[in-house]
């Protein structure tokens, strides 16, 4: 390999391709989307079944299971960075960081403070998770994680407008559009780039 | 005929390892050692005339009792980088 005289086009082409291919190797958080996205899905559909059964006490137990995904998250992230010798990068680590803090502020909305937010606490927990979704795209550059963040964003604001008793509809279907479907999409193309 | 190339960086193999160490903060020998497909006494030998240029840092430390090499640029390596990288350009469309 070391042998081998460049030219300048090669040189170029060289540095570009092995920057992108570095980039790519970031595109191997798919499953955490789907797992998260089908967490709010099971979390929320739950909330809505307990709702129409008229069981108020226990709407807020399923909730429970999001910091049990957190943690499930860290050793599942930890052993893959582990596992694939992944490397540091600016862009990886802004995106956990980014990842935990709304994350967090998440939960700590949802635990603490969903009384005092009232009707606007689900179109608050999209937008910030929509948040999270874009900014994650456009770093990556995956059109449909930016796609599926905006359109979460919409579905967001759009749910300023609806009763509260549908956010959990609005929140199930901003999961599918924002997390499930670019976490797939984000795995096929993680396997395209391997064959 | 590239006489304002740097040498050191007209490699295939240590522009790739230069290019890697680009997009990341630090990456460990293995994870080179697998993008770039080269073999580890090859690697091994690039890597040390990066070191001696000053080009990148390398770090022995030891992860759950087992060597682990990281891998990071320096700023001299950055500049480096750059400067290859507008020479580069001026070959391929001369002003």
């Amino acid at each position: 390999m070391d042998k081998t005289e460049l030219t300048p086009e090669q040189s170029l082409l060289l540095i570009s391709k092995t920057i992108e291919e570095t980039k790519e190797r970031f595109k191997e958080y798919g499953s955490i989307f789907i797992f998260w996205g089908t967490l709010m899905v099971l979390v929320f559909g739950s909330q809505l079944v307990l709702s129409l059964l008229e069981l108020y006490k226990f709407t807020m137990l399923p909730v429970y299971l999001f910091p049990l995904g957190a943690v499930f998250t860290a050793i599942y992230a930890w052993r893959e960075h582990k596992k694939k010798n992944m490397p540091k990068t600016v862009i990886g680590n802004v995106l956990q960081n980014i990842g935990w803090v709304i994350g967090m502020n998440l939960m700590i909305m949802g635990f603490l403070f969903s009384d005092i937010l009232g009707d606007a606490m689900g179109p608050v927990f999209i937008i910030l998770l929509a948040l999270m979704i874009i900014v994650s795209g456009l770093s990556v550059k995956f059109k449909p994680l930016i796609i599926g963040g905006a359109l979460l964003n919409l579905i967001g604001l759009g749910s300023f407008f609806i009763d509260r008793d549908y956010h959990g509809i609005s929140l199930m279907l901003g999961a599918v559009v924002g997390m499930i479907i670019p976490g797939i999409l984000l795995n096929i193309a993680r396997r395209k780039n391997n064959v | 005929m590239f006489k304002d190339l740097d040498p050191i960086l007209h490699s295939q193999l240590r522009l790739s390892i230069v290019s890697i160490l680009m997009s990341v903060d630090e990456a460990n020998f293995t994870f080179i050692k697998d993008e770039t497909q080269a073999t580890s006494g090859n690697l091994s030998i690039q890597v040390k005339k990066l070191q001696d240029a000053g080009y990148i840092e390398v770090k022995k430390t030891f992860k759950n009792n087992y060597p682990n090499t990281s891998l990071s640029i320096t700023k001299k390596g950055i500049e480096a980088f750059e400067n290859y990288v507008n020479n580069l350009k001026q070959y391929i469309n001369p002003k």
